[in-house]
C-alpha cells in the first residue's frame, strides 16, 4: 500500500502565507498572555493545595464551594474534572502561599459534615511549597534552553549553520505556538505539559532533520535545480515517511487521548496538537527560513 | 555484491535477548510473589477478623499482629497456629525472597500503585541560629540576609554565608567555635554539622517510617538539604504527615490550673466587651474583686448550661474595626453572646476541656494572637492547640485548646525509650487496651520524680512542635523514670505517640516544601486505562504497518516487539521507576519507534523503483536511511536527555523511556529488520520484495 507515489505539491510557493498565519497565532498568543497576565500554571508551579475527591453520588460544584464558605475556603478554585456524571472527581484548589498542615484534613472534614447524603474518597492530593514552584519554573526554562542549544551545535556540526538555526527557530517556533494554544484556550501548564512540550520540540527537529537530510542530499545529486526546487523536491520524496510517521504515532495519542484516563487526558492533548504542529513547522517555518536565508546571502548563487 | 555474514548480528540479538530476559526475571517472579502474598493477607484477614490493610501494616511494621486480633484467646487452636504459621511464613524466608526480588525489579510508580510523596527540607538558616555560641542584632540581620538569597535554589548555602560575613566585615569566629578559630575551620564545622543534621534527620525519619509499616519505603537524600520520601500504599495520608511532616521539638509541659484558665476567659471576655462599648457596672466591680473571687460559680455555669447555637457574623460581634479574616458564620452560642462574646466561641465538653467547633477554629485563634489580648495572658502560661480535630461527645469535630504552663518540665532529650504495650489485669478500664510504656533517662527520672510528686491529679501535656499530641493526669508521684502513659488509645494511636516519644527532637527543623497523594483507586483506574491505551495503542501500530509495507511491514513488527522487550528489560536494569508518564513515554516511542523502519522501507521502495534489483535496493535503502536515522534520532535523544535533566519523580520516568525507547528502536531497526530481509534474500533470492 502506498499514499503517496510522485507528488509534487507547491509547498514553497504559499510559505509567506503560511509564516503570516504562525506569526498573528503566535502574536495572539502572546497578547492573550499579556491580558491573563501570565500562563495558566497548576500547582506544580504556582504553588498550593490541591485535593480532588471523587464522590459516590451527584454533587454540584456550588454545593462543595457553599459547603467550603463555611470554612472561609469559599474563594477556593472547586472544579468537576473527568465529566462529572453520578461519581463526580471534583478538584479543589485551596489558595494559600504557604503549605500548611492540617488543611487537608479540615477539608475532608467540613465536606464529610457539610454533605452527609454522600460520601466521597480521596483520589488526589497535592502540595507544593512557593519554593518548589519557583525552582521548577527556572528548571523548566533551562531545559529548553539546554536542548536547543544542544541541538543547534549538533546540527551546526553536521550539516550548515543555518540549517541548525532554520531548525532550531522551528523548533522555537512550535513551542511559542503550543504556548500560545494554552494561553488562547486558558489550559492549565503542569509538569505534565511541559514534558510533552518538550517532546514536542524533540519530535519536529526529527521530523525537520529528515526533511533537512534530503535537502543536503538533493544539493549534491540535483546540481542545475534551483534552491526552490530542490526543497520542494525533498519534501515531496520525504511526505510519504511524514505522513506515515505523523499518524502512526497520532494514531497512539488519540487512543491515549481516549482511553488513557483523567490524569493523562491534558497530556496527550498537548502531545496530539503538538505532533501536528510540528509536522507543519518541519515544512512551512524550517524549510523556508533555509530559502529565505539563501535568498539573502545567495551563497549558493541559485535562481528562486 | 558479498554476501553478508549475519553471524555477528545474530550472536549479538540473542545475548541481548538472554541479557534481557535475566534483567526481566525478578519483575516477572516479583509479580508472582506479590500474588501470593495478596492471597496469604487475605487468609491471614479472614481468619482473624481484621481488615486486610491492617495485616498488611503490621507484618511490615514488624508488630505481633497477635496482639492485634481482639479475641485472640477465643479461638480455637487450629485457627490460632496457622495464623502464627502463616505470619512466620510472612515476615521469614517468604519476605526474604520478595525483598530480594524486589531490588531487582521494575518499581511501580506512585501514580499507579497509590501512596505518598513528600519532599523535605532541612532548615539550615536554623541551624546556624541554634549553632551560634553568642546572638545579637547585627547577627539576626545576617541571618535574615542568608536566608534571602538562600531562597533561590541554584546558590550554594555556605558560599551565601561566607560572602554575608565577608560583606559585613565580620569574623565567623565572633560568633562561632572559638575566638582561634579560622573561617575556614568553621565553615567545616558547620558544613559537618549541616550534613550531620540531615544525615540525622534522614535516620529519625528512616527508622519512624519503618516502624509505620509501609511495604516498599523509599527515603534519600537529595543534594545536600533535601529528603524524599515515598510511601507506596499508604492508606492514610493524614497519619504519615503527623509522623514524618513534624519538626520534632519535644516538650512535657503541665496544664495551668482550672481557675487560672477561667479567669484568663473571663478576662479576655471583658477586654471584648469593653472593647465593643458593653462595658457593665459589674466589670469595673469584677476587676477589683477578681483576684479574691472564686471563679468556680462561672466554671458550673458553662458546664451546665446548654448551647443554643446560632450562626453569626464575626463583624456584628466584635465590630468591624477588628482584625478578622472574612469570618462569615462563625458557631454562637446565644446564650452567652451579650456577656461574654469570648466564652460564646467555645464549648465545654466535660473534664475542664475547653473544646473549639472547627468552624470557629480561625475566629478563636485570632482573638488569642491579637497583641491586645497576649498582654492579658499571665506570663507564665500559654495557649496550644490539639494536634487534629477530636470527635466531641455528639461526634462533631472540636479543637482543644489547653492553656499550658510555657515552661517546659522536660523535653525529649530526657526520654530513653517509650513503646506500645496491652495492658493486663483485671481492671476492665486498661485490660486489653493499648497503652505507652515510657521510660526516662537518669537525669529525666530525677526530674520526672519531682514534677509527678507535685503535681498528682494535674494534667502533664506532650507537646510536639507546639502541638498537644496527649494530656495524660498524673496518677501518682513516678520515681523510677518508667511511666505508663494510658488513655483511650487505638493502637495505632498509641503507637504513633511512642514513636513520637522515642525519635525525639530532629537535630534542625526540616520542613515540608512539598506534598503529593494519589489514593488507590485513582492509582488503579490509571494502570487499568494504561494497560488498555497501551494495548490498543500497541495493536494499530503493528495492524498499520502490516497493512502498508506487508511482509515487510510484519519483520518491522517483529521489531517492534523485540523493541519492547528491551525498553521493559533496561528499565529494570536501572532498577527504574514505571510511572503513568512512563506507560505514555512507552505508547508513543511505539509510535514514533517505526520512525526508523518508515525511513528505510520508504528508501528501499524509492531504491526499486529505480529498476534495482531486491538485494541491491536493500543495501542502498539501508545505507542511506541510516545517516538520516543517526542525525534525526540523536537530535531527539538531545531533547530526551534534557528533559531528564530537568525532570523530577514522574516526569524523568517519561524522559528514561523516551531515551532507552529511541536507543533500543534504532537497534531493532538497523540490526533486527536488516538481519530478517537479509536472511531472506541470501536463502530465497526473490525477485521482488514485499514492501
Amino acid at each position: 500500500m502506498e499514499f503517496f507515489r510522485k507528488t509534487n505539491i507547491n509547498f514553497q510557493g504559499n510559505r509567506r502565507i503560511a509564516i503570516t498565519c504562525s506569526a498573528i497565532f503566535i502574536l495572539a498568543g502572546f497578547i492573550s498572555l499579556i491580558v491573563r497576565g501570565g500562563p495558566n500554571y497548576s500547582i506544580d508551579f504556582s504553588g498550593g493545595t490541591g485535593i480532588t475527591l471523587r464522590f459516590a453520588g451527584p454533587v454540584s460544584e456550588g454545593e462543595v464551594r457553599s459547603v467550603l464558605n463555611e470554612i472561609k475556603l469559599g474563594d477556593s478554585e472547586v472544579k468537576t474534572i473527568g465529566g462529572g456524571g453520578s461519581h463526580p472527581d471534583i478538584l479543589i484548589r485551596v489558595k494559600e502561599t504557604a503549605v500548611e498542615a492540617g488543611t487537608v484534613t479540615l477539608v475532608e472534614n467540613t465536606i464529610r459534615k457539610g454533605i452527609p447524603d454522600n460520601t466521597f474518597e480521596v483520589l488526589q492530593i497535592e502540595k507544593v511549597g512557593p519554593k518548589i514552584g519557583k525552582e521548577l519554573k527556572g528548571k523548566a526554562v533551562w531545559a529548553m534552553v539546554v536542548s536547543l542549544i544542544g541541538i543547534l551545535i549538533y546540527l551546526a556540526w553536521r550539516f550548515e549553520f543555518k540549517f541548525a538555526v532554520g531548525a532550531v527557530i522551528a523548533t522555537a517556533h512550535d513551542l511559542f505556538a503550543m504556548l500560545a494554544l494554552f494561553s488562547l484556550t486558558n489550559l492549565e501548564i503542569s509538569l505534565g505539559i511541559v514534558a510533552a512540550f518538550l517532546t514536542i520540540a524533540g519530535y519536529s527537529i526529527n521530523d525537520t532533520v529528515v526533511v533537512y537530510d534530503r535537502i543536503r542530499e538533493n544539493i549534491k545529486k540535483l546540481r542545475s535545480a534551483t534552491f526552490f526546487d530542490i526543497i520542494n523536491i525533498s519534501i515531496n520524496e520525504t511526505l510519504s515517511r511524514t505522513i506515515l510517521t505523523g499518524s502512526t504515532t497520532l494514531m497512539v495519542l488519540i487512543v491515549l487521548f481516549f482511553m488513557g484516563g483523567q490524569v493523562i487526558h491534558d497530556f496527550a492533548f498537548a502531545l496530539l496538537v503538538g505532533i501536528l504542529i510540528g509536522t507543519y513547522s518541519s515544512i512551512f517555518i524550517a524549510a523556508p527560513i533555509l530559502l529565505e536565508w539563501e535568498a539573502r546571502t545567495g551563497t549558493k548563487k541559485k535562481k528562486l | 555484491m558479498k554476501k553478508r555474514n549475519p553471524l555477528f548480528r545474530i550472536i549479538l540479538i540473542v545475548v541481548l535477548m538472554v541479557a534481557a530476559v535475566y534483567y526481566l526475571y525478578p519483575t516477572i517472579r516479583l509479580e508472582q510473589l506479590r500474588k501470593v502474598e495478596r492471597v496469604k493477607f487475605a487468609t491471614l484477614a479472614s481468619l482473624s477478623g481484621l481488615p486486610v490493610q491492617k495485616v498488611s501494616r503490621d507484618v511490615y511494621g514488624d508488630l505481633d499482629l497477635r496482639d492485634s486480633i481482639p479475641g485472640w484467646d477465643a479461638l480455637d487452636e487450629m485457627t490460632r497456629r496457622q495464623i502464627t504459621q502463616d505470619l512466620q511464613d510472612l515476615k521469614g524466608p517468604f519476605r526474604e525472597k520478595l525483598q530480594g526480588y524486589r531490588s531487582k525489579a521494575i518499581r511501580r510508580g506512585l501514580d499507579l500503585q497509590g501512596g505518598m510523596r513528600m519532599v523535605l527540607e532541612v532548615d539550615l538558616v536554623k541551624l546556624l541560629d541554634n549553632l551560634a555560641q553568642r546572638k545579637d542584632e547585627r547577627f539576626d540581620n545576617m541571618l535574615e540576609q542568608i536566608k534571602l538569597r538562600t531562597s533561590d535554589p541554584e546558590v550554594e548555602f555556605f558560599d551565601v554565608v561566607k560572602q554575608v560575613f565577608g560583606e559585613a566585615n565580620i569574623p565567623l569566629n565572633h560568633y562561632f567555635l572559638t575566638s582561634r578559630s579560622t573561617d575556614s575551620e568553621i565553615l567545616k564545622y558547620i558544613n559537618q554539622e549541616a550534613s550531620d543534621a540531615v544525615d540525622r534527620s534522614l535516620e529519625i525519619l528512616r527508622n519512624r517510617i519503618d516502624q509505620f509499616g509501609v511495604s516498599e519505603p523509599n527515603i534519600v537524600k537529595q543534594g545536600s538539604r533535601r529528603i524524599v520520601i515515598e510511601l507506596p500504599g499508604v492508606q492514610d495520608p493524614e497519619r504519615a504527615r503527623q509522623l514524618i511532616g513534624k519538626t520534632a521539638l519535644l516538650e512535657f509541659k503541665l496544664l495551668a490550673d482550672p481557675e487560672v484558665y477561667t479567669t484568663l476567659i473571663d478576662r479576655i471576655d471583658r477586654f471584648l466587651r469593653k472593647e465593643k462599648g458593653l462595658e457593665t457596672e459589674s466589670d469595673s466591680l469584677a476587676e477589683t474583686q477578681e483576684a479574691a473571687t472564686d471563679t468556680a460559680a462561672v466554671r458550673t455555669d458553662t458546664t451546665q448550661h446548654v448551647s443554643q447555637d446560632t450562626v453569626v457574623n464575626v463583624k456584628d460581634l466584635f465590630g468591624g474595626e477588628t482584625e478578622m479574616p472574612e469570618t462569615t458564620g462563625v458557631s454562637i452560642d446565644a446564650n452567652l453572646l451579650k456577656e461574654a462574646p469570648f466564652k460564646a466561641l467555645l464549648r465545654d465538653i466535660g473534664q475542664d476541656i475547653v473544646a473549639v467547633p472547627t468552624a470557629n477554629y480561625s475566629a478563636v485563634n485570632n482573638i488569642i494572637h491579637r497583641k491586645e489580648v497576649q498582654e492579658l495572658i499571665p506570663k507564665n502560661v500559654e495557649f496550644l492547640w490539639s494536634n487534629v480535630p477530636q470527635p466531641g461527645p455528639a461526634g462533631e469535630m472540636y479543637w482543644i485548646l489547653y492553656l499550658v504552663k510555657s515552661e517546659p518540665e522536660l523535653t525529649g532529650s530526657a526520654v530513653r525509650d517509650a513503646k506500645v504495650d496491652i495492658g493486663s489485669g483485671y481492671n476492665p478500664g486498661t485490660s486489653g487496651k493499648p497503652y505507652v510504656a515510657l521510660s526516662l533517662n537518669r537525669d529525666g527520672a530525677r526530674v520526672f520524680s519531682e514534677v509527678t510528686g507535685a503535681n498528682v491529679g494535674k494534667q502533664l501535656s506532650i507537646v510536639l512542635d507546639s502541638k498537644v499530641r496527649s494530656a495524660p493526669v498524673i496518677k501518682t508521684k513516678i520515681p523510677s523514670g518508667n511511666a505508663e502513659i494510658t488513655g483511650n488509645f487505638t493502637m495505632d494511636e498509641a503507637k504513633d505517640l511512642a514513636i513520637v516519644l522515642r525519635a525525639g527532637a530532629l537535630p534542625a527543623p526540616v520542613e515540608e516544601i512539598e506534598e503529593r497523594t494519589v489514593g488507590p483507586s485513582l492509582g488503579a483506574d490509571s494502570i487499568k486505562s494504561g494497560t488498555i491505551s497501551f494495548i490498543v495503542g500497541f495493536c494499530l501500530v503493528v495492524l498499520a504497518m502490516a497493512v502498508y509495507y506487508r511482509l515487510s511491514g510484519i519483520f518491522a513488527d517483529v521489531a517492534l516487539i523485540l523493541n519492547l522487550i528491551y525498553i521493559i528489560a533496561t528499565m529494570a536494569g536501572f532498577h527504574a521507576t514505571l510511572t503513568l508518564p512512563g506507560i505514555a513515554g512507552i505508547i508513543l516511542t511505539v509510535g514514533m519507534a517505526i520512525d526508523s523502519n518508515v525511513l528505510i522501507f520508504e528508501r528501499i521502495r524509492e531504491e526499486l523503483r529505480t529498476g534495482k534489483t531486491v538485494r541491491a535496493a536493500i543495501e542502498t535503502g539501508y545505507a542511506r536511511a541510516f545517516v538520516t536515522i543517526m542525525d534525526s534520532q540523536i537530535t531527539t535523544l538531545i531533547a530526551g536527555v534534557a528533559l531528564y535533566q530537568f525532570g523530577t519523580g514522574p516526569i524523568r520516568g517519561f524522559a528514561l523511556t523516551l531515551i532507552i525507547g529511541i536507543i533500543s528502536s534504532m537497534f531493532t531497526a538497523i540490526v533486527v529488520v536488516r538481519v530478517i530481509q537479509d536472511f531472506i534474500v541470501n536463502k530465497y533470492d526473490p525477485k521482488t520484495l514485499s514492501i
